[in-house]
């Protein structure tokens, strides 16, 4: 017996036992390793196509299984969740496309616009940050509670409330921590009797822009897509190359006209722009025609035919990155009384640019 | 040349049988490949043109952008590799087993129906009736066609590969017999899965990513790497070192291949991602395996025959390059840098160099050696000087200023490497013309010179030189 074939049911043992029946690892590590020195007593041929085609049909059905079955039974009980709108206003979401956006999505799909555009906002992580605020009373057990917190997640810091957390007013306990950590802080410090306010902070080029929970944003949506934004999109168009800009969010940040003449001639929207122009979505409107829908590029005016009307309507109704879920929040800032940046400014002006 | 009366022959040299077994379907199959490697390259260069001069072929919806590449792709994978790769795959099952191709005709048969359904498909894309899914873009009408069309290819194929002489198989044929019976797997589930039971939201993404990755690793990867293991020890002349090494590498890579293909950040639950990176590590020591045996196999080793040199050169390349992508791409499949290449144009950019500059190549180099020995004549040997350059000229040109390019801009920009992609792009397009142009005249010379044919037009002029 090779190497090969006692290792590969030694693995198998290992990965099932890891990934499907859902043992600790370092167990499935031992079970595997257990598989590969049993098995490696066995000797089986190479020769015979039906040992060949048994194994094949294994692995198929393990592929098959551990992929694509357990995606689809913990997908497919997807629902509709609350959320609520910019102003407040709550909804179920997603919302099926309406109208015109019905069709555009089969536009969006023949033209191929998922070559160059993607559909689905990433983030990078989340950071969380901690801020306290302590009486006369409890300050020194305050003080005590963040020594002991930084002695207990084992990390060195020497400003602000570590140093001397002032009487009565906010200061920043911890920033940068992850989840766990600051859940820690959080604990120690209500334990001890301060006022805590957290603030969560999602960092990712693709988020909204923002001085200082997301300095590198370019504003493509308020949070990362997850697999209910596409319970009605058939299929989903993910896109795996960005050419141009992601397009998940793009309703929230354009207008009608905009994508009317960029998708006309690009480079009249934009100096420079290589997206390649889609003139045979309009027509030539006659030199007497006026009115709302005619668009100029140079001499000439253009009207946009149905396909161009659906596309736009479609690409108007892709908001999905916009609104808060729960497996998908949006930033949440301080709300205590230190001067920041309100959210719906912060929001605003992300969306600005 | 093979004017000689056929059936003497065959009895003095078994291999003259078999090659005159597979004469008709894998010329069939290969011609087809060749032509759709030209139908590629047009594409290709058509599309990337789109990108310099935006306000080119504006008019007309069947030419815009989103249209010519994904329709280019089908024309590559599954018009180009998938039929030389089975073309190829035929020959070597016959060589290796020592028998007659069983059932050619299915070959033919088969064929057909399978370039029937790339061209309703590569059409479909063309006039609007693409899926919108990355891997298998082309309508779901399509799909029933192609697989009924891979199932006969694939009879012959098993039927012929239980017909060995010898019971012993060895890696070359694990490796092409587990590519011919996994495509039509993949390709029935995906089929199913997205279309017949409708999958709804992400989940038809999840399928999709699975059949693309099951295509690239397991049925892109087991053609190209039968071929090298059949052919790198056949044209030196010496036996495959390390058996249990390529055994080890065919189990570790059909399980961990079959399974990933997940971008870090996708819109679905967090351990399809994560499991893509474990499966990604863990194939890449099946890869590593394989290349042991490779390189044990070709080291201290030169070519027999001088006639084959430039097969064994190119094949050597493809595994230098299988090799070099490998690393990368395990390297890139971890978080940290594959965030960092997610969604620029590395991605395709390597996807483009593992299809053409792997498998194509090795399945070139494995025409170049096949070709003769079929047809009866050789290729114009300056053509296939110039169109081998051309084509690794056209492939180095298109791919590393795209990939580094993407690696270096960023997403959602695109950098001039741009200019440079089309010099690749246009001297793919003159090589595979060429390509196309000496298959299409040496089956033509052939064709005149074959006896078959011979009763109609030259009979009497070939007796008299054979006297």
């Amino acid at each position: 017996m090779t190497i090969g074939l006692s290792f590969l049911l030694g693995l198998l043992a290992g990965s099932v036992s890891c990934f499907m029946v859902g043992l600790w690892w370092p167990i499935a590590l031992a079970v595997g390793l257990f598989a590969w020195l049993a098995f490696g007593l066995l000797d089986v041929k190479m020769d015979s196509t039906f040992s060949l085609l048994c194994g094949m049909l294994l692995v198929f059905c393990v592929s098959l299984s551990g992929m694509v079955f357990r995606a689809s039974d913990q997908l497919n009980g997807l629902q509709y969740a609350d959320t609520q709108g910019e102003d407040g206003t709550e909804f179920s979401y997603p919302v099926p496309p309406l109208g015109d956006a019905r069709y555009g999505e089969a536009v969006y799909k023949a033209n191929g616009c998922a070559a160059c555009h993607t559909q689905q906002v990433t983030h990078e992580g989340v950071t969380l940050d901690v801020k306290a605020m302590a009486g006369n009373k409890n300050h020194a057990a305050v003080q005590d509670a963040i020594s002991r917190f930084y002695k207990d997640i084992g990390r060195e810091d020497s400003s602000g409330a570590v140093l001397g957390l002032p009487v009565g007013e906010w200061d920043r306990v911890v920033t940068d921590a992850n989840a766990g950590d600051a859940l820690k802080a959080r604990n120690f410090l209500k334990a001890a009797g301060a006022s805590v306010d957290v603030q969560v902070r999602f960092r990712g080029e693709d988020l909204m822009q923002h001085e200082y929970l997301n300095p590198e944003g370019r504003g493509w949506g308020r949070r990362r897509s997850v697999a209910s934004d596409y319970l009605f999109a058939e299929p989903p168009m993910l896109g795996s190359v960005r050419i141009g800009p992601d397009l998940a969010n793009i309703g929230a940040r354009t207008t009608r006209e905009a994508l009317m003449s960029l998708l006309l001639n690009p480079a009249s929207a934009r100096a420079g722009a290589r997206m390649p122009q889609h003139r045979f979505l309009f027509k030539k409107a006659g030199k007497d025609e006026q009115g709302q829908h005619i668009i100029h590029d140079g001499e000439q005016t253009y009207k946009p035919t149905r396909d161009a009307e659906v596309l736009v309507a479609y690409l108007m109704s892709l908001k999905s990155a916009n609104y808060p879920l729960a497996e998908a929040p949006i930033n949440k800032p301080f709300t205590s009384s230190l001067p920041n940046p309100a959210p719906a400014e912060a929001a605003a002006s992300g969306a600005g640019k | 040349m093979s004017n000689e009366p056929i059936e003497d022959e065959a009895k003095q040299d078994p291999r003259e049988a078999v090659d005159r077994s597979c004469r008709g379907p894998v010329l069939f199959l290969g011609f087809s490949a060749v032509a759709w490697l030209l139908v590629y390259s047009l594409f290709a260069m058509l599309a990337g043109v789109k990108v310099h001069a935006p306000g080119m072929m504006a008019d007309s919806a069947w030419l815009a952008y989103g249209r010519i590449q994904p329709a280019s792709q089908l024309a590559l994978q599954f018009g180009f590799l998938v039929q030389l790769g089975l073309a190829v795959s035929a020959w070597i099952l016959c060589h290796r087993g020592k028998t007659v191709l069983v059932d050619g005709g299915y070959l033919v048969f088969g064929g057909m129906l399978w370039n029937t359904g790339v061209m309703f498909g590569f059409v479909g894309i063309l006039i609007g009736n693409a899926s919108g899914l990355e891997g298998l873009q082309m309508p779901g009408k399509v799909l029933p066609l192609l697989f009924f069309g891979f199932v006969l290819v694939g009879l012959s194929l098993v039927q012929t590969n239980n017909r060995r002489t010898d019971e012993e198989m060895s890696p070359a044929q694990w490796f092409l017999f587990a590519a011919t019976l996994w495509l039509p797997w993949v390709l029935a589930g995906s089929y199913l899965l997205i279309h017949f039971f409708n999958a709804k939201g992400v989940v038809a993404n999840v399928v999709d990513w699975w059949f693309i990755r099951n295509f690239a690793s397991i049925y892109l990867t087991f053609v190209g790497l039968g071929t090298l293991f059949h052919f790198l020890p056949a044209l030196s002349g010496c036996r495959l070192v390390g058996r249990g090494y390529a055994q080890f590498a065919f189990w570790v890579m059909l399980l961990f291949g079959s399974i990933g293909g997940v971008s870090p950040g996708a819109p679905v639950p967090a351990w399809l991602p994560a499991l893509s990176t474990v499966t990604a590590v863990f194939y890449f020591f099946g890869v590593v395996a394989a290349c042991v045996c490779i390189k044990q196999t070709i080291s201290g080793a030169s070519v027999e025959d001088n006639a084959d040199g430039t097969a064994y050169d190119l094949m050597r390349l493809a595994a230098l390059i299988f090799i070099s992508i490998s690393v990368l791409n395990v390297f890139f499949a971890f978080p940290g840098p594959g965030a960092t290449a997610q969604f620029t144009t590395y991605g395709p950019a390597m996807d483009l160099l593992f299809n053409l500059g792997f498998v194509g190549l090795t399945l070139i180099a494995a025409l170049y050696h096949i070709f003769p020995r079929l047809a009866g004549m050789d290729f114009c040997p300056k053509m296939t000087g110039v169109q081998t350059m051309a084509i690794i000229l056209g492939v180095f040109g298109m791919i590393p200023p795209v990939a580094f390019g993407g690696l270096m801009s960023g997403d959602a920009t695109l950098g001039f490497s741009y200019y440079f992609a089309s010099l690749g792009d246009l001297l793919l397009l003159v090589g595979s013309a060429i390509l196309f142009l000496n298959f299409l005249g040496a089956i033509l010379f052939s064709i005149k010179n074959c006896d078959c044919l011979a009763g109609i037009c030259c009979k009497g002029e070939k007796k008299e030189t054979n006297a």
